[in-house]
């Protein structure tokens, strides 16, 4: 039985020390990205989110797994759903089609805009969670007049997506520093300057955009709060199942000598 | 092998007291995770949407005219009956097998059109067009008076090829055929003069 | 040819039920046989567990299968829709999806942690070699089963690593494009391949993996199980014929494991309601967006279970063949110079060594780093063979031989973490000496294995009443 102690001992170091090594692991390439705030529990926020997508996203992006009869789950009644989030044509069990066709926006864009139903799912990295990308994403586009849609982001560069939230966040431009590290000339990001003001405060374009990543978040798995109060239920059970078969166990082993 | 039970009955009643316990608890658990494999049977949100209620537009339909629309992948006929065809309805009753829908009264025909013209407005007739016998789709028999395989005092209807079925033109069987029911009236409702929507009798 | 055997009427309807089927079919006799009257040793211990987990796994697998493939639709087009159908539009859809994809990664480590029982306790020697080939045999089956099941999702990961794994057989020599071109059934892997794989995955696959844990039960329970002590419990038998050191399996292990079950299944569904994702282990990221034929992701890596085999295949690089010609060169040397055997075999020997040399500097590392990473399983077929030592249980053995395990464990986590990882420079050194290090265990394994003085092995089972 020592032995077992030990190999299994070292088995565990090793996790350990696995979990440990494959977190710790650097951001390579690009921002490190900024902790999105979790409101998917939060009936409000995801409805503003819903809103914003179906206002802004809709347009280019589809997100053709989701239907819109399923937004009930956040707390909107199907009627709601109708006057505010149905374009015309679309029935309440439609899933939610881009605007625009396939064939035209990879003319216009040069890529067709991505399916954004799972779009928080595929995102995740060793930089953080799918929302944390989308997060940061959202809030590091910059005005960039050699681009042909007229923006950058620092995030993902020379990105095809304009900034459709403009009018929100306003106009602005990275400030980098110049550094010297080891004989070569070092750009590091220091900050933003805003060039023209939006219709927002930049704390209450974080919030919207905090709201527009929960909502993307919650769109990619609608079934998530279910699932972890079914789970706890489910553990419970489960529990109070091992304690009768560890008890049921022991009643017939006792009489193994 | 020499290490055996003690044959004791506390030992006995142990293990019993446990085997009840883990049985009930078990059978009850898996009752539960049967549950949602049987449920995924049911019909599916696709499904669902799919079977969604269906508009027809009925402003373009004369008297004497009868238009086709697909609900749940079945064929659901709009009639527009002329006065006539309207008069004439009593006439079959004493020949039909259910006059008054009395059969099977919440599954054929929804409460208001459980009346003389089987409808809300008594010239337009909403019913499936499928036999009740095994399914078919009768076809069109509007014309009066005798035909091959129909009787003499025929006031219109249809007939079902398959084994000869007839319905009136408020879709009532007759006597003596091999369906049992009149043709089903599916749930419907008015959204305008023109606007018929069928599938749902709740107005949005 | 046994007895028809009458029973009185006045037997209660249930023992009349039970004679008529026992007259007809041995289910009275296959029950005796492989439950109640199947002795197995009192001393397991929770190594033992792993078994009955495997099975219960499989059975999970195909359960949840049978329910996925009634919504799931393998066309290259529709695949990746149908899932997200199953997660949102099925009812329950999402709990059966995540039930076969964790599942796939608990049948992984239940398998893993079985072999590991095997391995220290002896459980492949002699008589039970054949019930160690079928476990072999099993974990082929079971790897080519998550390899094509994995396909089918039709994300990112599902296209790539297909697409990469096909590749693979296209570095056998003369026949691999051919080859390849014919598991794909196209020029890239497309429909096609979906659609074979999806066969193979739904219904060829499971019957071969059905067939061989009977035959893998059949065969361990034609000897009787060993024991963490290595001990041959039929060696000690009472007045009846019954192992001293036996206990009926039905009802002292139905009941330990239906509680070994419980506690599994504690853990499986934490995962499943709450983490079924895993940090991107078992369900990867990447395997969110569509797949694309045009753009191939940053970094792909295979789903963790494979990722020590993939170690040994990234390791064999130009610079190790050299390594490994050295290897090939000593071996022949030393056995040709130490063991004792006719002239004949000594010829053989160093002709096929230079045949092979000869080989190995003619054909690309790329077609060798393939050999290794299925080598690195077929060898694991040859263990009853390979080990010599008088003992069979660690616990007898040499203490440094405990120490020569614990490396063989920790490596195989290393390669399996290298696995995951992009390659490096030293990631790949560490993988090399990993890769020399695991083929040597077993290699050397008839010289390293008949080393030391073992401990001496009791008559009886170590056993303390629980």
């Amino acid at each position: 039985m020592k032995t077992m102690g030990f190999t299994q001992k070292i088995i565990l170091g090793l996790l350990l020390a696995l979990g440990l090594a494959a977190t710790a692991q650097a951001n390579v390439g690009g921002p490190a990205w900024d902790k999105a705030p979790n409101k998917t529990n939060d009936m409000g926020a995801l409805q503003n989110g819903a809103k914003v997508f179906v206002n802004y996203c809709l347009n280019c992006h589809s997100a053709a797994f989701m239907r819109y009869n399923r937004l009930t789950d956040i707390g909107l009644t199907e009627q709601q759903i109708k006057d505010n989030l149905l374009v015309t044509n679309t029935k309440i069990g439609d899933t939610m089609t881009a605007a625009i066709d396939p064939q035209q926006a990879k003319a216009w864009f040069g890529v067709n805009p991505p399916d954004l139903t799972v779009i928080a799912r595929s995102r995740a990295g060793a930089g953080g969670s799918g929302a944390d990308y989308l997060y940061t994403y959202m809030r590091s586009f910059y005005k960039d007049e050699t681009k042909p849609t007229g923006w950058n982001n620092l995030v993902f560069p020379n990105v095809a997506m304009p900034h459709v939230l403009w009018q929100l966040q306003g106009e602005r431009r990275p400030i980098y520093e110049e550094l010297k590290e080891h004989d070569a000339v070092v750009h590091v990001f220091k900050g933003w300057e805003q060039l023209r003001p939006g219709s927002m405060t930049a704390q209450q374009y974080d919030q919207t955009i905090g709201d527009l990543v929960s909502y993307l978040q919650w769109m990619g798995e609608p079934v998530q709060n279910t699932r972890v109060r079914v789970g706890v239920w489910v553990l419970l059970f489960l529990g109070v199942f091992s304690v009768l078969t560890w008890r049921l166990n022991a009643a017939y082993w006792k009489d193994i000598k | 092998m020499s290490e055996t039970l003690a044959p004791s009955g506390k030992v006995d009643d142990s293990k019993r007291t446990w085997l009840i316990a883990t049985s009930c608890v078990g059978a009850v658990g898996g009752i539960a995770a049967v549950v949602p494999f049987v449920s995924s049977f049911q019909p599916s949100e696709k499904a669902k949407a799919a079977g969604a209620a269906v508009e027809a537009d009925i402003s373009a339909l004369k008297p004497g005219e009868k238009m086709t629309v697909e609900w749940r992948g079945k064929p659901v006929w709009i009639m527009r009956r002329t006065p006539e065809q309207l008069a004439a309805l009593s006439k079959n009753d004493p020949e039909l097998a259910d006059p008054n829908s009395e059969r099977k009264p919440t599954e054929q025909a929804p409460a208001y059109a459980r009346n003389a013209t089987r409808s809300i407005k008594p010239e337009y007739l909403v019913v499936v067009g499928i036999c009740t016998h095994l399914g078919c789709s009768p076809s069109d028999k509007f014309q009066p008076g005798a035909q091959p395989s129909l009787p003499n005092d025929w006031q219109g209807g249809f007939f079902c090829p398959c084994h000869g079925s007839t319905f009136d033109l408020a879709g009532r069987v007759f006597k003596n055929k091999p369906a049992p029911d009149n043709l089903e009236v599916p749930p419907h409702v008015y959204l305008s003069d023109t606007r018929l929507l069928i599938g749902d009798d709740k107005k949005a | 040819m046994a007895e028809f055997h009458e029973i009185s009427p006045n037997a209660a309807a249930g023992e009349k039920l039970l004679n008529w089927i026992d007259n007809r079919f041995p289910l009275s006799k296959l029950f005796k046989e492989h439950m109640s009257e199947y002795y197995a040793p009192k001393n397991f211990n929770i190594w033992y567990v792993f078994g009955v987990l495997s099975l219960l796994v499989l059975v999970i697998q195909i359960v949840t299968g049978i329910f996925l493939v009634m919504h799931y639709k393998p066309d290259a087009a529709l695949a990746f829709g149908s899932v997200e159908y199953i997660m949102r539009d099925v009812p329950w859809g999402w709990l059966i999806r995540y039930m076969h994809s964790t599942g796939a990664s608990a049948f992984f480590l239940v398998v893993y942690l079985h072999m590991y029982r095997g391995l220290i306790y002896g459980s492949y020697r002699k008589p039970r070699e054949l019930t160690w080939l079928f476990g072999c045999g099993i974990f082929l089956a079971l790897m080519a089963e998550a390899f094509m099941g994995y396909l089918l999702p039709w994300g990112q990961m599902s296209y790539w690593g297909a697409q990469v794994i096909v590749n693979l057989f296209s570095a056998i020599p003369f026949i691999g494009p051919d080859l390849a071109l014919l598991i794909r059934g196209d020029f890239v892997v497309g429909d096609a391949t979906l659609n074979r794989f999806f066969s193979f995955h739904v219904i060829a696959v499971p019957l071969v993996l059905l067939g061989l844990v009977v035959a893998h039960i059949i065969a361990l329970h034609e000897v009787g199980s060993n024991n963490p002590d290595g001990i041959e419990i039929k060696a000690t038998k009472d007045a009846n014929g019954i192992p001293l050191d036996g206990i009926p399996f039905h009802p002292y292990y139905s009941v330990h494991d239906i509680f070994a079950v419980s506690v599994f299944l504690m853990v499986f569904t934490a995962i499943i309601f709450f983490a079924p994702e895993m940090g991107g282990y078992f369900l990867e990221y990447n395997n969110f967006i569509p797949a694309n034929p045009f753009q191939t992701p940053l970094h792909i890596a295979p789903v963790w279970y494979f990722t020590p085999f993939y170690s040994l295949l990234r390791a064999v690089t130009t610079e190790m063949m050299y390594a490994l010609i050295a290897c090939v060169v000593a071996g022949a040397v030393l056995s040709v110079v130490k063991i004792k055997m006719a002239s004949l075999f000594k010829g053989l020997i160093v002709g096929a060594a230079v045949v092979i040399v000869a080989m190995m500097l003619s054909i690309d590392a790329k077609f060798w780093g393939v050999v290794a990473m299925g080598g690195g399983v077929v060898i694991l077929f040859f263990l009853p063979w390979l080990d010599n030592s008088a003992v069979k249980s660690i616990r007898y053995r040499p203490s440094w031989h405990k120490y020569l395990y614990g490396i063989f464990v920790i490596n195989f986590l290393v390669l399996g973490y290298l696995g995951t990882q992009p390659p490096s420079a030293i990631g790949s050194r560490v993988a090399q000496a990993g890769t020399l290090f695991y083929f040597g265990f077993f290699i050397l394994m008839p010289w390293w294995s008949r080393i030391g003085t073992p401990k001496p092995v009791p008559d009886r089972v170590t056993f303390s009443a629980h």
